[in-house]
């Protein structure tokens, strides 16, 4: 195997070889060579290779100016003074940049605890999700079984039945969960599930969690995708379906794995409707971000009514803040993520 | 031969799979008669409950039991190879399913029973009056804004989904393709996947309607909305075609910051699939001198086409689920005061609904979307 940088070098000895021999080929006369049909097409995509890149560029540009746009104005906003706000020659670049803002959010939002607390539910629950969830898209990929039918549709169910519905059951569920020693034991002592962090890990470990019908679909198309020689071959090697299932999809499958923890990770940190409803006092950021408007009317104005525009410099640093970490995060696995991507698409 | 199979480290699968290929039909044949369907009832009950590592040993026994045995009578218990891999099938699911019935259904159904009642929280839980279909038919009759709600709701998803879709698929393929910046370019159009789920979003564009500048969606629909699609027109020298398009082709301009917000994830699952079209469909493609064009459409879309049923029915339902479309408001409205059999019954119709919706459109896709298996 050649490496990567060999292998750039050959590709560029090949598209110089064949340029010149393209070269002499005109000099002799190209329909000595090709047929009128072969000229036409050389000449159509020399044309397009050539104009392509310049659209794509514009394309490219417009749209990802489009989506940095808020971005660009939250870091504008959040290192500038909150006079500078009501400056008419302030537009991108404030004239002196502080801190104050974000260390105002910090405290207010008590950011240490708080994305400490978010990190744990988040890792733990979005690894069982994963888990879980690939189990089960597994089963319903590649199983007949009687009732698969009416069991997808109830995965199907779950996608499209919005949290808000069985929220409020959901909570007695939990507030008087049964069997009673069981939330004695998982909360020490305590009766009812609320604001213990089980209320996010036990649907995840069921393959219940956020979205986790979305989940089961992905991995169900996904292994649905994959040939099935694969497994064959296995079971003819006498792997049970388990072990099949560990040793040789699941490596074929990295991508889709890399893809699913990385929605549950994001979804997980960004929710706020259903940690609101069973959080009282266990605070994500998600949350805090969520009440940060009334929080920081409370402690930098005296509980005075303010409106937005006063305090926009605070909230802006207050996003910047939470999508900080996983915007860090982000930029890690993406690398990562693409690999994984590319890397099954080789596989093929 | 029993004795060697019983010496030799053989992975009793194997066994089972040779002896089941071989005795299938036999097993298949002893399957129908009726005395046995309760036998193999309860052994798949068992099956079930073994799918932990110690099961080997037991088929070890019972398979060299069955090989050494007169074939007729020990046959009856075993089951055809098919049917075996579907009880591993509920073994696979076997979590989800409990976890459903606890986390889900049981909520569902309990919501259900809220719409027929008339509801009260007290001190301990919930105190239920049944009132039959009162709330459904207020829904629909006394509640104006309900109805008004849904129609449009349904309307604009039909127009934003297959908007979304192209997008996503046009961007996807560009960002497959190699150039400079990818990674970069990449990275940007997978943003809004993070910070539009959650409160960020909100914030950002709060903050852009009233915080002085006209930013994010209120500035791209300002920048637009001059009536450039009315002057284009009349440049082209069509006059007052039909209101409707014009203000139909308004939205689609004025929408595109929502565009590039909400197609993140769909831009994801689509160049995951194209990641995995093998180079020698497109090295055939090549010698064959098919363009650019002939490829996208014969060789592309269909090995896509799985993920775009993915995308398809994750944009519907993320416009349906959305907290902030109109529906979802009044219905979150009723809850959080405290009409929870309305706000059931109000949930309970619009489900109805989007699950319709759905299934149509999921049965019209399925036809064309291309499984490599199968």
């Amino acid at each position: 195997m050649a490496t990567k940088k060999e292998e750039k070098q050959f590709e560029k000895e090949r598209k110089a070889a064949q340029k010149a021999r393209y070269k002499k080929m005109k000099e002799e006369g190209l329909d000595k060579f090709l047929t009128p049909e072969q000229i036409s097409y050389n000449r159509r995509r020399a044309v397009i290779g050539a104009i392509w890149p310049i659209f794509r560029f514009i394309i490219l540009f417009g749209l990802c100016f489009v989506i940095l746009y808020p971005l660009i104005f939250m870091l504008s906003t959040a290192f500038r003074p909150n006079e500078q706000m009501n400056d008419p020659s302030v537009v991108w670049l404030p004239k002196s940049f502080t801190m104050q803002n974000i260390k105002d959010v910090w405290d207010v939002m008590d950011f240490g605890n708080t994305a400490i607390n978010t990190v744990v539910l988040n890792l733990v629950a979005s690894i069982l999700q994963v888990v879980t969830c690939s189990v089960t898209g597994y089963g319903f990929a590649r199983f007949k079984f009687k009732g698969k039918a009416f069991l997808f549709a109830i995965v199907i169910m779950q996608i499209i039945v919005p949290p808000q519905i069985t929220t409020i059951p959901l909570y007695l569920q939990y507030a008087y969960f049964k069997p009673q020693w069981l939330a004695k034991l998982l909360t020490n002592g305590e009766t009812s599930l609320i604001n213990s962090g089980w209320t996010m890990y036990l649907p995840a470990l069921f393959a219940n969690g956020l979205r986790a019908g979305l989940f089961i679909f992905i991995f169900r198309q996904y292994f649905r995708g994959l040939p099935k020689e694969l497994e064959d071959a296995a079971y003819l090697d006498g792997c049970s379906p388990l072990y099949t299932f560990v040793k040789i999809m699941c490596p074929n499958a990295k991508s889709s794995f890399l893809t699913v923890f990385l929605f549950s990770i994001v979804w997980y940190w960004n929710d706020y409707y259903v940690s609101s409803s069973f959080f009282t006092k266990n605070d994500t950021v998600a949350l805090m971000l969520k009440n940060l408007n009334t929080n920081l009317a409370q402690t930098l104005f005296d509980g005075q009514q303010v409106s937005v525009r006063q305090i926009i410099v605070w909230l802006e640093a207050g996003c910047l803040l939470s999508i900080t970490p996983i915007l860090i995060m982000y930029v890690f696995l993406q690398r990562y993520f693409i690999e994984g991507v590319e890397r099954s698409g080789l596989a093929n | 031969m029993s004795e060697e199979i019983m010496n030799t480290p053989l992975d009793p699968e194997e066994v089972n799979t040779e002896f089941n290929e071989a005795e299938e039909t036999v097993a298949e044949e002893a399957a129908e008669a009726a005395e046995t369907v309760e036998e193999n009832a309860a052994e798949a009950s068992a099956v079930i409950e073994d799918i932990t590592p110690e099961e080997p040993e037991e088929t070890v026994e019972e398979a060299v039991e069955a090989v050494a045995a007169p074939a007729v009578k020990e046959k009856k218990h075993r089951l055809s190879y098919e049917r075996r891999k579907g009880l591993y099938g509920y073994g696979f699911i076997i979590l989800w399913a409990l976890g459903t019935c606890y986390f889900f259904i049981a909520p569902f159904i309990e919501s259900l029973i809220y719409s027929f009642n008339k509801t009260e929280v007290n001190q301990g839980g919930m105190k239920m009056e049944f009132i039959g279909l009162k709330n459904y038919r207020n829904a629909f009759r006394k509640d104006q804004d309900y109805s008004k709600a849904l129609v449009e709701m349904l309307q604009s998803t039909v127009l934003r989904t297959p908007l979304i879709l192209i997008f996503a698929i046009f961007i996807a393929v560009i960002l497959n393709q190699k150039f400079k910046g990818r990674t970069f370019a990449r990275a940007v159009f997978f943003l809004p996947v993070i910070i539009a789920t959650g409160p960020v979003i909100d914030i950002i564009n709060g903050n852009m309607d009233q915080g002085g500048f006209s930013g994010g969606a209120e500035q791209f629909s300002t920048m637009f909305e001059a009536n450039l699609v009315d002057q284009l027109l009349n440049f082209l020298g069509v006059y007052n075609i039909s209101d409707t398009l014009t203000e139909t082709l308004n939205t689609l301009i004025t929408d595109i910051f929502d565009l590039v917000w909400n197609s993140g994830i769909q831009i994801l699952l689509i160049l995951s699939a194209l990641q995995g079209i093998p180079i020698s469909a497109k090295e055939a493609a090549q010698i064959e001198g098919a363009t650019a064009w002939e490829f996208f459409w014969k060789v592309t879309i269909p090995y896509i086409s799985p993920m775009i049923l993915a995308s398809v029915v994750y944009t519907i339902v993320d416009s349906f689920v959305d907290p902030q479309n109109s529906v979802m408001k009044i219905v979150l409205n009723k809850a959080s005061n405290w009409e929870h059999g309305y706000s059931a019954a109000m949930a309970w119709a619009y489900f109805a609904i989007v699950a319709v919706f759905l299934a149509i459109v999921v049965a019209f896709i399925n036809k064309f979307v291309y499984y490599e298996v199968e």
